[in-house]
């Protein structure tokens, strides 16, 4: 007896693997099978039974699956003829959807390679990098010396290893033209650190990365192939970096390395050279595996410290900055701003949803009678929504697959747009992950426009649906989600609406930005003079001299300079300063820029001058004048209510010089940072190692090709790089917020027209729902004024109430994107309310067009028809 | 003349004899069933002892075979099941029957496998009957 109930007891169970539908015919009969099976099975003793319960388990593992299998495959093939014969809903929910998806996979692309993609370094999360600070002159990051570097190596107990390198160019010769390649003067462990295997050869020996030692350089594969033919015999060759013979040792991959080097040559450092205010290094290291950021940030805090007692006249003030490897590569505000990207696709998105999900509800309506007939013949509820939730399924994987198309052809675009702007973005594909992003996405998708209609489409008061042209409880069931949903569309295109004119608005402002100089045909170019062949200053100046004359002589060049860095160029010098006598700063120095520039560098770039003089042959050689100009900000914290002229300053590295001139002040690294303070020395009397020549023509007509001929006469050893004019430089600038504002935008406009859709469709749903009434309101003589206020009344109620809640919802996310926008409030107030009037209005524009039609109603035909 | 009826959850069509080709060769528990059928309706565990005393218990056919291949051949239109039943059985029990198509189907089938067994005998892989 007992046995014969848990033998029930596990029948029921088994039936359970089964599909509902399947239960329901069939579940009696299989379990008066399995009955009897079992009576049969039991007369043959127990190896009988033992074989029986084998069956039924491998009948059940074997079979249920099948069923399922069957089951979905039926209710595709039903949903597939189904949507075939109802073409234009097909196409209308798979473009709007193919959209959808297809801008979600394309932001994905660009998120997934940037931000979500772990870096290419073996365990990246312990690296960290890690920079000098100083609170007091506001300097959050800043490159470190070669002694606090070796201090820190000394000192710290947090790290696996410690590396550091600096930046800069050599020129390759030998190999034809020169060529400028950029550089990393690297410490041995680095590449130990990055944990990297060379492609060919060795890292340098620790004896190599000592002063002194024999020169030896490591190049990237790029070089190798580029310049070498990718030669097999390269380790051990010598090649010539700026005149001087270096012996190979080994070829990296260029993927390989932090940061964009050609070439790596050890940093072989030497104290006796180095001072420990030249900050000029980057650093990073790889935490012990026992060791947090935070434990190791403590550690180098109590380092930082004992240094500024050591040595308070380099190290006073400044601390210790860590960040790990994905926080320095993809910074936060960027990755903030690229999630802030996903989020509005994903707006449009749910707006597409929405859309779809109002398509079918109509549809469902059409349908009443079919689903009132399935239902009468016996379907479950459950059936029918698994039917609608198929159908559903099935157009959203049409419309992803689709999407991921568009996506795939727009991804190309993307890179290339992104290229400069963004770290990474080399990687951007469409690949596995994206991939299968898109399909959860697609099945999302379905799972969000199929429920609502699954739901009220399968609750379906069967007599009623029979009876045709009837308007059940479903039906208002109906109007009200589809009004439900027209609000939600119009809520979530203001809160994407907001955003974008809010990027917009940013974007502008940083396009009419006051730069401090005129940016109009100026082009700028890079070189630098080897010491090999330009053994001393003099020489130097003399060349570059004899280029500013050449260039002036050329017709059509308006002016020429010479200077340590063109503005918006990238990099920047700093140096700490103060002023001697009474000031308003008192001891206390403060960070300023630094250039070094020739005589005509103010008046090339319309920098104006408010005060005394620029540098002329005063300021030349090393026994000139210590003269110095500021900018007007540098001037003005000093001495707000003095005259600057005469007056002294010292800078970092304790020299004194003398105010000649004060000059306008000058955005010199990005649109949106304020201008710094800045001070210019004369490069008459100081060089750097690479300069930039900066030339104003009188047209537009670029002047790189002039002036590499100019540059190649004098010498033509020597290679020019990045040669651009200043507008190129500009836009470069500018091209991530241009981009952001573009994006948005767009997706906004997409937004708007699938919402301005979403309403058209509800209110001409209406029109033909109450063609009857409006026609007996027509035949009682109300005019068509009055008909089309009744229609256009649902669309701006409607309208009105999503404009509400979306504007709601913009101001209460408006804060998000604060970081992301420049001289706009992101609660702007005209933007606020200006955006949901713009879209009531669209909607009543969009609402009018059935409206118009409800007012052509023909009395006689309305009440004939329904 | 293709004539589609829907019921419940799937379609299935009477079809044209041009159509009886398309269910070859068919499956061998859908055969045995058609042959438990071939002299009256049956439930479904009366097909299944059906079977089993005509294979001499060689085949068995498990419950959930059964039912699934049932599902499968009232969604082809090879047997359909009866609207009445003996009025004393259990009101929860299904019969079911061949249909027209069905019969069709199986003598097409059974043509198929005696044409086979006469190419076995041919090449005298089997011998022939004496």
């Amino acid at each position: 007896m007992k046995h014969r109930a848990v033998a029930e007891r596990v029948f029921g169970l088994v039936l359970r693997l089964y599909p509902a539908e399947f239960r329901d015919r069939f579940g009696h009969g299989m379990t008066s099978a399995y009955r009897a099976a079992r009576m049969e099975a039991a007369a043959r003793g127990r190896a009988g039974v033992a074989a029986f319960w084998i069956g039924v388990a491998v009948d059940a593992l074997v079979r249920a699956p099948g069923e399922h299998v069957m089951m979905t495959l039926y209710d595709l093939k039903f949903a597939a003829r189904a949507l075939w014969r109802a073409p234009v809903f097909s196409v209308v929910a798979i473009a709007t959807l193919a959209l959808g998806i297809g801008v979600n996979t394309a932001i994905f692309s660009v998120v997934h390679a940037v931000a979500i993609q772990p870096l290419g370094f073996f365990d990246p999360a312990r690296l960290v990098r890690i920079w000098e600070k100083n609170d007091r002159l506001n300097i959050a990051q800043f490159s470190t010396s070669v002694p606090n570097y070796l201090s820190w190596r000394e000192h710290g107990r947090s790290f696996a290893e410690l590396a550091a390198w600096r930046s800069g160019t050599v020129t390759l010769t030998g190999t034809g033209e020169p060529h400028r390649l950029g550089r990393m003067e690297a410490t041995a462990t680095l590449i130990p650190l990055l944990n990297v295997r060379l492609r060919r050869g060795r890292n340098f020996s620790p004896a190599e990365d000592r002063p002194g030692a024999p020169r030896v350089a490591i190049i990237m594969e790029s070089v190798w192939r580029d310049w070498f033919g990718s030669d097999p015999s390269i380790i051990g060759r010598s090649i010539a970096l700026n005149g001087v013979s270096h012996t190979v040792v080994g070829v990296l991959r260029d993927r390989d390395l932090v940061g964009t080097a050609q070439v790596l040559t050890p940093l072989a450092p030497d104290l006796s050279r180095e001072a420990r205010a030249d900050h000029r290094l980057s650093t990073i290291g790889r935490l012990r595996p026992d060791i947090t950021l935070a434990q190791a940030q403590l550690d180098m805090d109590a380092v930082a410290q004992q240094l500024a007692r050591q040595y308070p006249e380099s190290n006073k003030d400044w601390g210790v900055r860590m960040a790990t490897f994905d926080d320095w590569i993809v910074p936060p505000e960027m990755r903030q701003g690229l999630y802030l990207l996903l989020g509005s696709v994903g707006l449009v998105l749910l707006i597409a949803c929405s859309n779809v999900a109002n398509l079918m509800l109509a549809r469902a309506a059409l349908r009443r009678r079919e689903i009132g007939v399935r239902l009468a013949l016996g379907a479950s509820r459950l059936r029918l929504v698994r039917q609608v939730l198929t159908e559903s399924l099935l157009v959203a994987l049409v419309g992803g697959t689709a999407g991921v198309l568009i996506a795939s052809w727009g991804v190309p675009a993307l890179r290339a747009a992104l290229a400069s702007s963004l770290p990474r973005a080399e990687d951007i594909a469409v690949n596995a992950p994206v991939l299968i992003f898109s399909l959860v996405v697609s099945v999302l998708t379905a799972a969000a426009f199929g429920a609502l209609p699954a739901m009220i489409g399968s609750r379906n008061d069967m007599t009623g649906s029979l009876r045709e042209g009837s308007r059940g409880s479903a039906g208002a069931q109906q109007g009200a989600a589809r009004r439900m949903l027209v609000v939600a569309e119009i809520a979530l295109a203001t809160v994407l609406l907001t955003g974008a004119a809010l990027f917009v608005q940013s974007f502008l402002r940083l396009q009419h930005v006051e730069l401090g100089f005129n940016a109009k045909h100026l082009t700028t170019a890079m070189m630098g003079l080897p010491e090999a062949r330009y053994p001393t200053d003099l020489a130097r100046q003399q060349f570059y001299r004899r280029l500013l004359a050449e260039m002036q002589a050329v017709p059509g060049v308006e002016a020429a300079a010479m200077s340590s860095g063109a503005p918006f160029a990238g990099g920047n010098t700093g140096m700490p300063l103060k002023a001697v006598g009474a000031n308003a700063l008192g001891a206390e120095d403060m960070q300023a820029d630094w250039r070094l520039v020739s005589p005509q560098y103010f008046r090339t770039l319309a920098i104006p001058l408010l005060r005394g003089r620029t540098f002329d042959n005063r300021e030349t050689g090393t026994h000139g004048a210590h003269s110095i100009i500021l900018s007007a900000d540098a001037a003005r914290r000093f001495w707000p209510n003095a005259d600057p002229l005469g007056r002294q300053v010292q800078l970092g590295n304790k020299q004194i010089f003398q105010v000649i001139g004060i000059v306008g002040d000058v955005r010199n690294l990005s649109l949106d940072l304020e201008p710094r303070p800045a001070m210019y020395f004369s490069s008459e009397q100081i060089l750097w190692p690479t300069m930039t020549l900066i030339v104003r023509s009188s047209g537009s007509s670029p002047m790189g090709a002039v002036m590499r001929q100019k540059v190649a006469a004098l010498d033509p050893q020597l290679a020019v790089f990045n040669v651009r004019t200043l507008d190129m430089m500009l836009q470069q600038s500018a091209a991530q917020p241009r981009l952001t504002a573009w994006l948005v935008s767009l997706f906004a406009a997409l937004a708007l027209a699938l919402a301005a859709i979403g309403v058209y469709g509800v209110i001409a749903y209406l029109v033909a729902q109450r063609t009857q009434e409006i026609g007996v309101r027509m035949a009682l003589g109300a005019r068509r004024v009055t008909v089309m206020q009744l229609v256009l009344g649902h669309a701006l109620r409607l309208s009105i109430a999503g404009a509400l809640v979306g504007a709601t919802a913009s101001a209460l996310l408006a804060p998000v994107l604060s970081s992301q926008l420049f001289g706009v409030s992101p609660h702007d107030l005209l933007t606020l309310v200006s955006v949901p009037i713009t879209l009531v209005a669209v909607a009543a524009l969009a609402g009018s067009l059935p409206a118009l039609r409800a007012t052509r109603v023909d009395p006689l035909v309305a009440l004939r028809t329904d | 003349m293709r004539h589609c009826i829907e019921v419940r959850y799937n379609d299935y069509c009477y079809m044209a004899d041009s159509d009886i080709t398309r269910q070859l060769p068919l499956p061998p528990a859908f055969f045995h069933i058609l042959i438990a059928l071939g002299d009256g309706e049956r439930h479904g565990y009366a097909i299944m002892q059906d079977v089993a005393r005509r294979t001499d218990g060689k085949v068995r056919m498990s419950p959930g075979t059964l039912y699934g291949s049932i599902r499968r051949m009232l969604d082809e239109g090879l047997i359909d099941e009866l609207t009445r039943r003996p009025d004393d059985d259990d009101e929860r029990r299904r019969y079911y029957r061949v249909t027209r198509f069905g019969r069709a189907v199986a003598a097409a089938e059974a043509d198929r496998l005696r044409a086979l067994l006469q190419h076995a005998r041919a090449t005298g892989l089997v011998p022939r009957r004496s």
